[in-house]
Order: C-alpha cells, then sequence, then structure tokens
C-alpha cells in the first residue's frame, strides 16, 4: 500500500480543494470533502442474495438502510479479507446515501483545484468512466472520483458490467 | 419574507381550498346560502388583508370577485355552471397570484396573463348578463390533469403539517421526564435497585413518546380528496360525461408520510375512472344506468390496514382487449393468455409497459401507468388489488399500512442468515420434524407439493429463490422441515425455510435501487439486536417461482349482486379450525372448542409472570398493544400458583381489535363444516370437524368488550 500523499506541489493559495484521500488496493484515490458525509470506521456490512456485483450489501446508518458498494468490485479487484472503512456518500437530492466500501482512508490533503489533469487517453473504458482525472503529488498520482459516477443507481443502469471481470484482474495485475 | 406574509399565504391557501370545495358543493345544491356566504368570507377576507399588506394586483381581483359574490348573496343572480367556473376561475387567479408571492416576496407584474378578462367576465355576470365564453382555460386544465404523469417520487410534498398544541405538550412532557429519567441513570450505578425501577420508567416513556408522535403524524385522507370533487367536474366536462363524485370515510385517519404517497396514485386512479371508465351519457343510457355516472372514493380501517378504494360504475375492463394487449406488448405469450384466469389477466394492468397513455384511450380503455400507481403504493408498504365486471364499473383498492412505523414479522432462516417474513401474508406454519420429514414432500418432475389436510401445496425452497446452497442439496440426511404457508395476492403456496425464529415488529425501511429491482425484497430492516434483516416479499417469490393465482369464485357472480355483497361476506360452509382444549365456565373438564383458522393470528407462549391485571381483567401486552385476555375457566388462577408456568394463548384478530384467548392446548388444525345455527339446540354456532360436533368459540369480539355484569 502506497503512503498518502501530505503535500501537493504547486499549490497556490486560491482555490484549493481538500480532498479525502482512500486507499484500495494499489491505488490513492481522492474525494472531495464537501461530498463526504461521514467516514465510518469498520462497519457491519450484510451480505444480500442475488445483489448485483458492484453491491457488498447493506449497511444500517442513522435509521436508513444503506446498500454498500464495493470499490474494489467496481474497479475489478478481488475482494479483500481485511478490515475496510466505509464513507457515507450522497445518492439522489433527497437525502438519500450510500456507503462505499474502501480498504483505508488516509486522510484530507489540500489540493489546487486547477492542478487536475484529465485521464490519459489510454486508460482503459471502465476507469476512465469512474475517475474524474488526476492530480500530481510529491508520493504518487492521487485518482480523482466523483461521488455520482459511483452511485448504485449510475452503476446499475450504466454500461460497466461485472462479466469481465477476469479480465480486468489480469490488468489490475499488469500494472503492478 | 416577513412572518405577516407568510402567515397570510398560508392562511389564504387554506381559505381557497375551502372555497374550491364549497364551489363544487354549491353546484349540487344551488340554492344553499351558506355555501355563498362562505364562499364569500374567504374572499372577503383575502380582500381585507392584501389592502394592508399592499398587494394591489391581488386586491383588485379579490375586489371584483367580492362583487359578484356579493350579488349572489342577495339573490340578485342564480347560480349557472358558468357562474361556478368564473368563481373557479377566480379562486385559480388568486392562487397563482400567491404563489408568485410565495417565490419572489411580491406579487410582481406578469405580461402574459392579466386578470382584465377574468374581471370583466366577473362584471358581465354580477350585472346578470350570461356571457357564456370559451371555457377555454378548464379545457386545457383538464388537458393538464390527463398529461401530468405520476412521478415515481413524491411529486410537489405540502411539508407543513397541523398538530393539536395538547399533543405537542403531550410530547413536550414526556420529553421532559426523558431528559430527567436519563440523568437518575446516568447517577445511578447497574445492580443497584433503582436501576431495574429507571429501566422500566425509560421503557414506558419511549414508548409513549413513540405512540403520542404517531398520534400526531394521523391525518385525515379527507385532505386529499378535497381537491377531487373539482377535478372531477374539470375532467368531466372536458370528456363530455356526466359524472357525480361521493366520498365515504374521510376521517379515516393515515400516517402524514403515507397520505403523500397515495396522493399521486389517488388522483391517476380517479382521473382514469372518469376519462376511461365512465361512459358517455348516450352509451350509459343505452346500458340501462343512469345518465351521471359515479366516482365513489371510500376509506376505512379494517385490520390495521387502511383501505382506499375507487369505484366507478362504468363500462369495466374488458380482459379479451387487455389479454390481446399483453400478447401484442410481448409481455405474456399466447399461449400463456389462453390458460389465464380473469383474475391473473386484470393483473397484467399493472405489468411495466403494458400501456402507455395515447395508445390506452384508443385501445384498451384502462391502465395508464398503473404499474407506477402500483410501484408507489408498495414502497410506501402497501399493495393495489383491481377488480372489474364488465358492464357494472371497477374498483381499485389500495391497501396501505396505519403507519408505517411498525410491522409484524416472522423471522426465517436461510443459508445461514435471517430474513423477516412479514405476517400480512402468512396463513399458517407447518412444522414436520425430521423424524416424520421422509416422504412427505412428492415430488413432479422437480415441482415439489406437500399435502396439508387433503390439499396439495406448492413448495418454494427459499435457498433455491435466493441462489444459495441450502440444506436440501446435501443428500442424505433428513432434517426438519420448516414450512411457512402464503398467501399473497390470491396465490398460495409453502415456503420452505432452515429455520423459524420468534417473530418481531420491524421497521421496514426501503432499499436503493438496483436491490429493489432484484425483486425478492421488500425492503430491510434492524433487528432487536441490532444485526440487519432483508424483508421478503412474499407476493414477489411466489411470481418468481411461477405460483399463479387461485381463481376467485366469486369473480363469476353477476354485477348486480356484487354491489350488495362488497361488505358482507356470506359465511362459508366449510373452513380450517383451530381446535383446542378450552375449560368453560363453572364446569371443571375440559372441553374441545373450535375457532376459525383465519381469526387465529398468531398462538404465543406466555410465561405467567408476564400476564397483568388492571381493573379486575387480565391483560397481555402484545407488541404496543394491550390486548384483552378471555380466561373463562380461569385457567390463569391455576397457572399462576405454579412457578414459571406460562399459559397458551392465542391471538385472535376482530373487526376492531385484536384480543387474546386463553387455552389450555392447542390440538390440530382441521377442516370443518358449519352445522346451522338452531337456538333450541344450542344457543353456540355448531361445527363438525371429523364426525364429531363441536362448539364454535361465541362470537365476536364486541361482545366480549362488554364487561361480564353487564352481558
Amino acid at each position: 500500500m502506497r503512503e498518502v500523499p501530505a503535500t501537493i506541489q504547486g499549490i497556490s493559495k486560491h482555490s484549493v480543494a481538500s480532498i479525502c484521500a482512500v486507499t484500495t488496493g494499489e491505488g490513492v484515490y481522492g474525494i472531495d470533502t464537501r461530498e463526504v458525509r461521514e467516514v465510518l470506521g469498520e462497519s457491519q456490512i450484510r451480505q444480500v442474495p442475488l445483489a448485483p456485483w458492484f453491491i457488498a450489501g447493506v449497511m444500517p446508518y442513522r435509521g436508513e438502510v444503506l446498500a454498500a458498494v464495493s470499490l474494489r468490485a467496481v474497479l475489478g479487484l478481488e475482494p479483500s479479507a481485511e478490515r475496510t472503512c466505509v464513507l457515507v456518500l450522497e445518492d439522489d437530492d433527497r437525502g438519500r446515501h450510500f456507503g462505499l466500501i474502501v480498504d483505508a482512508v488516509g486522510g484530507v490533503v489540500a489540493v489546487p483545484e486547477e492542478g487536475l489533469q484529465s485521464n490519459p487517453t489510454t486508460l482503459d473504458a471502465r476507469r476512465s468512466a469512474l475517475f474524474a482525472g488526476v492530480w500530481q503529488t510529491e508520493t504518487g498520482l492521487l485518482v480523482k472520483l466523483e461521488p455520482a459516477r459511483l452511485r448504485p443507481s449510475r452503476l446499475a443502469a450504466g454500461g460497466l458490467n461485472g462479466s469481465n471481470t477476469s479480465m480486468e484482474r489480469l490488468e489490475a495485475r499488469c500494472e503492478r | 419574507m416577513e412572518d405577516l406574509t407568510k402567515e397570510f399565504l398560508a392562511e389564504s391557501r387554506e381559505g381557497l381550498e375551502r372555497m374550491e370545495l364549497c364551489l363544487t358543493e354549491l353546484e349540487q345544491r344551488r340554492g344553499d346560502g351558506e355555501l355563498v356566504s362562505e364562499i364569500f368570507r374567504v374572499v372577503h377576507t383575502i380582500k381585507g388583508a392584501t389592502g394592508f399588506l399592499g398587494f394591489d394586483r391581488l386586491q383588485t381581483l379579490a375586489h371584483a370577485g367580492e362583487g359578484l359574490l356579493a350579488a349572489l348573496r342577495d339573490r340578485r343572480i342564480e347560480v349557472t355552471e358558468e357562474l361556478i367556473s368564473v368563481l373557479l376561475e377566480l379562486r385559480d387567479g388568486l392562487v397563482a397570484i400567491l404563489e408568485i408571492i410565495e417565490v419572489r416576496g411580491s406579487e410582481g407584474e406578469r405580461s402574459d396573463d392579466d386578470d382584465r378578462d377574468l374581471i370583466a367576465w366577473m362584471a358581465e355576470l354580477a350585472a346578470g348578463r350570461a356571457v357564456r365564453t370559451q371555457l377555454r382555460q378548464e379545457t386545457r386544465r383538464a388537458e393538464e390533469y390527463r398529461k401530468r404523469p405520476v412521478t415515481a417520487g413524491c411529486g410537489d410534498i405540502d411539508r407543513a403539517l397541523r398538530v393539536d398544541v395538547d399533543v405537542l405538550n403531550r410530547m413536550m412532557n414526556l420529553v421532559g421526564d426523558l431528559v430527567v429519567t436519563r440523568n437518575q441513570l446516568l447517577q445511578c450505578q447497574p445492580g443497584e435497585a433503582c436501576f431495574a425501577e429507571l429501566l422500566r420508567r425509560l421503557n414506558g416513556v419511549t414508548t409513549e413518546l413513540r405512540e403520542s408522535v404517531t398520534q400526531a403524524r394521523l391525518q385525515p385522507v379527507g385532505q386529499v380528496f378535497a381537491k377531487f370533487p373539482r377535478m372531477v367536474r374539470d375532467l368531466s366536462q372536458h370528456c363530455g360525461r356526466r359524472v357525480r363524485i361521493e366520498f365515504e370515510g374521510q376521517e379515516t385517519a393515515l400516517d402524514k408520510s403515507l397520505l403523500e404517497a397515495i396522493r399521486d396514485p389517488l388522483t391517476h386512479a380517479v382521473r382514469n375512472a372518469v376519462d376511461h371508465g365512465i361512459e358517455p351519457e348516450a352509451e350509459r343510457l343505452r346500458a340501462g344506468k343512469p345518465a351521471e355516472g359515479t366516482v365513489m372514493l371510500r376509506a376505512y380501517q379494517k385490520n390495521g390496514t387502511v383501505v382506499i378504494e375507487v369505484i366507478d360504475d362504468g363500462a369495466g375492463i374488458p380482459i379479451e382487449r387487455v389479454l390481446n394487449k399483453a400478447v401484442e406488448r410481448g409481455l405474456i405469450t399466447a399461449e400463456a393468455a389462453a390458460g389465464m384466469t380473469e383474475r391473473e389477466a386484470l393483473q397484467l394492468i399493472f405489468a411495466p409497459g403494458f400501456s402507455t397513455a395515447a395508445e390506452v384511450t384508443s385501445v384498451s380503455g384502462r391502465g395508464v401507468g398503473m404499474d407506477v400507481v402500483r410501484t408507489n403504493v408498495e414502497q410506501a408498504g402497501g399493495k393495489v388489488e383491481i377488480e372489474s365486471h364488465l358492464g357494472a364499473g371497477t374498483t381499485l383498492r389500495l391497501r396501505v399500512p396505519l403507519t408505517m412505523a411498525i410491522v409484524p414479522a416472522l423471522m426465517v432462516e436461510c443459508g445461514g442468515e435471517s430474513y423477516a417474513l412479514p405476517q400480512r401474508s402468512l396463513a399458517e406454519l407447518v412444522h414436520v420434524p425430521a423424524e416424520d420429514a421422509e416422504g412427505v414432500v412428492e415430488k413432479i418432475g422437480a415441482a415439489e407439493l406437500y399435502r396439508l389436510r387433503g390439499g396439495l401445496l406448492p413448495l418454494v425452497r427459499l435457498e433455491r429463490v435466493l441462489g444459495r446452497c441450502g440444506h436440501a442439496d446435501v443428500q442424505g440426511e433428513q432434517r426438519d422441515l420448516y414450512i411457512a404457508v402464503l398467501e399473497p395476492e390470491g396465490q398460495r403456496f409453502g415456503l420452505v425455510v432452515e429455520g423459524l425464529a420468534p417473530p418481531e415488529e420491524i421497521v421496514v425501511k426501503p432499499l436503493s435501487g438496483p436491490l429493489r429491482g432484484i425483486g425478492v425484497y421488500a425492503g430491510a430492516t434492524v433487528l432487536g439486536n441490532g444485526t440487519l434483516a432483508m424483508v421478503l416479499d412474499a407476493s414477489a417469490i411466489g411470481a418468481l417461482a411461477g405460483i399463479q393465482a387461485r381463481d376467485e369464485q366469486n369473480v363469476a357472480a353477476a354485477p348486480e349482486e356484487r354491489l350488495e355483497e362488497r361488505s358482507i361476506t356470506p359465511l362459508p360452509q366449510e373452513d380450517s379450525m383451530v381446535v383446542c382444549e378450552v375449560t368453560r365456565r363453572g364446569e371443571d373438564a375440559a372441553v374441545r372448542m373450535a375457532i376459525p383458522l383465519r381469526e387465529v393470528e398468531r398462538i404465543v407462549t406466555v410465561p405467567i409472570r408476564e400476564v397483568e391485571y388492571a381493573g379486575g381483567r387480565s391483560l397481555l401486552q402484545y407488541g404496543t398493544e394491550v390486548l384483552p385476555l378471555e380466561d373463562e375457566g380461569d385457567l390463569l388462577v391455576g397457572l399462576r400458583s405454579i412457578k414459571g408456568s406460562s399459559a397458551t394463548v392465542l391471538i385472535c384478530a376482530g373487526e376492531k381489535r385484536r384480543s387474546g384467548l386463553v387455552v389450555q392446548r392447542v390440538l390440530d388444525v382441521l377442516p370443518g363444516e358449519y352445522l346451522a345455527q338452531d337456538a333450541s339446540v344450542c344457543r353456540d354456532q355448531l361445527v363438525r370437524i371429523d364426525d364429531r360436533i363441536l362448539a364454535m368459540r361465541g362470537g365476536t369480539l364486541e361482545q366480549m368488550d362488554i364487561p361480564e355484569g353487564v352481558r
């Protein structure tokens, strides 16, 4: 697992976004803190038979029952046996939420908003649909995730599907 | 915005809503001076306040309206259809300006639609000259009603709720109690004598608080009904039909959020009834019906649910057309259509993609977005049923829980996980111990059947539905067989589960879209121990397993009979009976008694210390309810002397409330035949079960609720 970047090159005073950095597999990903409602430590996830491939289960949260999307599944990685963290994100405009299961939450980093670079054109279709761009940091790349693209309804409707996961997994291994 | 303006807006809105109702009523009862005064007051109040707040445009319009209403009040002019139309127009005009004020804080100037036409029209009418202009705006509005889709969401929700100050005070007192109790608890160590006492008090306060919040959320369904007279008037004028709307049970209370949830489906149903259900006047006369069609909205409470019916006396739904349409749309195959019962065919109307607006009006007559209606109602934990008789009319029935709060559910196990099965659809439970289990399940091909009281019950294995590997796949070893007999929506099948756990009262939480889309789950719930359980949707599981609804015998009944029958179900000749042993008053020996199975909700074993006494009656806390216990033979007294003993109680459903019947033991469930009642032989209703004659438990709960001395 890579170290979470503490500072970022070329930081300027104006338009600094604060990003919640999370790690999953080998990658470090960032989600705007304004879009993260809460970070939960290890949560009890209840598996749901027949659930779509990207949903690891359901979890209780403040009187709601949230669908928990597994970032590992979405990225086509093997499920992790280790402990995980859950981010609570907005699901729609009517105040509903969903959970995003990640390996670990690193902390909050400040990045310049204009420093965001677009996805490389060589990125595979699955990832370019998910990633909103990338920042360069001292310790490596920080990939921007947009919660809206990870919503269960969006994933269910989107072109991503779980059928070619073995191929993707192979690719993931090659990336290392 | 200033508080004063806000208050003015709220009050005016309310007044104008009342005005709309009064106007539609006035059209029916044209000579009613009371109604005219009421309408006058509403407009007058608005005019008075606007002068003070400085809304000139509103004032000018209200002033013109007041002039017309004054003429009407002083009987200078008569109530005509046109007059009602112009007054409705006035009401809409006022509402439109109020809306602008709410958004912008001032009335603003709108160039596109001026009030001048309306004011001139009113002035003409006030002078006694009929203008008879094209009812262009009304036509437009009717179009809007027809086009406005039923949205999957909640649409425009009324966020405000009126709560009685007394109820609010009570809540505040309870919250005060809650805080005090918490403070005391903080100072008290676990294990101290006061601790248990405090916990008990905490329990009491929370229960009471929950009750009063639930109470405050209950609103009469009349709130939703209120806008229908106007809608029906506009629509019927547009469609060129004569339709009268009637209400029954407007005071029936329903949880606020549920009320909002059924608002759109109901609007849709009423719109359908007028647009497609009621025939044109000439056609009705030809069929020997009154020229004026009736749409009746009826609400009532039944077994903890609220039933809302939209009944029209129109043409009914032609089954063949529905079937043809479904085949055409590829929803079913032609062979399947041929084998369908009338009831099943009607259900097709709720199938997604059955029909779209444009085609329905010309082709099948009904079914515009009915799948959305069903989805909306089901999301609120309710159900939709449809019943139609060709030539006699259609009834759409929405069943919604009284509050969304709590549903009793049976906990079942599968693959090591617990699932909740709402008891609504549960008929009974069958347990076959491992030693008897061999050979009881018969097979025809892959289909499994269980012989239950002479009938064959198709079995569905939960682990297979959920795609899990279960006990059935482990060869050799015989295990206990647990079958939950389910009867959702007229289907009947046995769901085989791996284990049963005690029932719980659960709060069903909605699921996010993709999970709802699986179709097997109705929601999820947090159990008493803090874990999550998925709530199973019995009817979806049945449909998934290919269980077909049984044909209802009375579907073919003649339409004239149906109207009378609606509220009275005739006593069937045969019924499943619970046979149990009881001791009757003044007798020592236990006798056998029969109770119709459909009256028994649950059989529970209650530790005798949980039976409480108040006012000389034995009571049982059952969920949030307090049930009176019926104990003729004073079994409880005997049990009380034995430490750690428990009583067997049948939880019986009644017309109004549940009650508990204390019995010595439950023997069996058997088919029984009702015998004609003859008071000279025996006062009780008798049933023949296995060639023995047994008395049936006497009568209903109303009788039981009367204290012993009075009877």
